[in-house]
């Protein structure tokens, strides 16, 4: 059996998604029974799981973040075209 | 299959970067440095390395993500640079939970967290969650932030973000667990669906 702090250096050093099957079977198991740290690792799992999806959705959130300054566009295109001819 | 195949992917010439991918690369830095100087260099800087790497590029994919590829790692620089300036001091309130019997005896910051006001799970269907979830990673504190989007968003190792924030191991894994607390919060807070099944 896995003791506490070994489900939390695990949990610390990779997502619960990415681990092996015998490990996560392990893990689950340790974190529904345990009294000591299963609630708190529970909810280490579910913010873990929480930001996978997230990442993976990223692309579809581009709209809603900020817009680059117009003015700064147009500096970049004109140092990118130097850059280019000066290649 | 022939060897010299053609690019799977149109490449977008550079002297349209700027117009195609200039926003896109823009937010996407920002959402992970909050700092528009900061952002738009690390857009500036993509895109004067992607030039030079041009050749390298083997059109397997959108060059959109290519892109994206280069500035990650800009990103994380642009972090690492910030936090010298900057550096961590720990706070004694987690110097006392670091030494604490039941962080030394199971790694946990507390036996009773507080439960979730609601299952955010089941509101991963609703886009506008994740908005909201992203203006929320925004508002986490430093240097929980730092730690939050070196190690979750960039995927960085606990051994390279212990080395750029120049931290133990044990209190980026408390700095992670502030990260969690406050998103938790500001999700609760901020999140208005959470009523709607």
């Amino acid at each position: 059996m896995i003791t506490c702090k070994q489900v939390s250096n695990a949990l610390s050093k990779e997502d619960y998604k990415d681990m092996p099957f015998v490990r996560r079977l392990f893990l689950r198991l340790h974190v529904s029974l345990c009294l000591f740290c299963g609630k708190f690792n529970k909810q280490v799992m579910e913010s873990q799981h929480m930001c996978s999806c997230y990442k993976e959705r990223e692309d579809t959130l581009a709209a809603h973040r900020p817009k680059m300054n117009e003015l700064k566009k147009e500096e970049l295109s004109q140092l990118l075209q130097s850059h280019i001819k000066s290649k | 299959m022939p060897i010299d195949e053609e690019p799977k992917v149109p490449i977008t010439p550079p002297e349209l970067w700027v117009e195609s991918y200039g926003d896109y690369l823009y937010g996407f830095a920002m959402s992970r440095l909050r700092n528009a100087e900061a952002a738009a260099d690390c857009v500036q800087d993509t895109f004067l390395a992607g030039i030079k790497a041009l050749e390298r590029f083997d059109g397997s994919r959108d060059i959109k993500f290519w892109l994206r590829g280069i500035m990650r790692n800009k990103i994380v620089d642009q972090i690492r640079k910030s936090i010298k300036e900057n550096k961590v001091n720990i706070e004694s309130e987690d110097e006392t939970l670091i030494e604490s019997f039941w962080f030394k005896y199971s790694g946990i910051a507390t036996t009773n967290p507080d439960p979730w006001q609601f299952n955010p799970r089941k509101h991963y269907d609703n886009g506008e969650f994740w908005v909201v979830l992203e203006k929320c990673i925004a508002q986490v504190k430093h240097p929980a932030r730092e730690a939050f989007v070196l190690r979750v968003l960039e995927e960085q190792t606990t051994e390279e973000v212990c080395k750029a924030m120049d931290i133990s191991p044990n209190y980026l894994w408390v700095l992670l667990h502030r990260a969690r607390e406050q998103l938790k919060t500001l999700l609760e807070a901020n999140w208005t669906g959470k009523d709607a099944n």
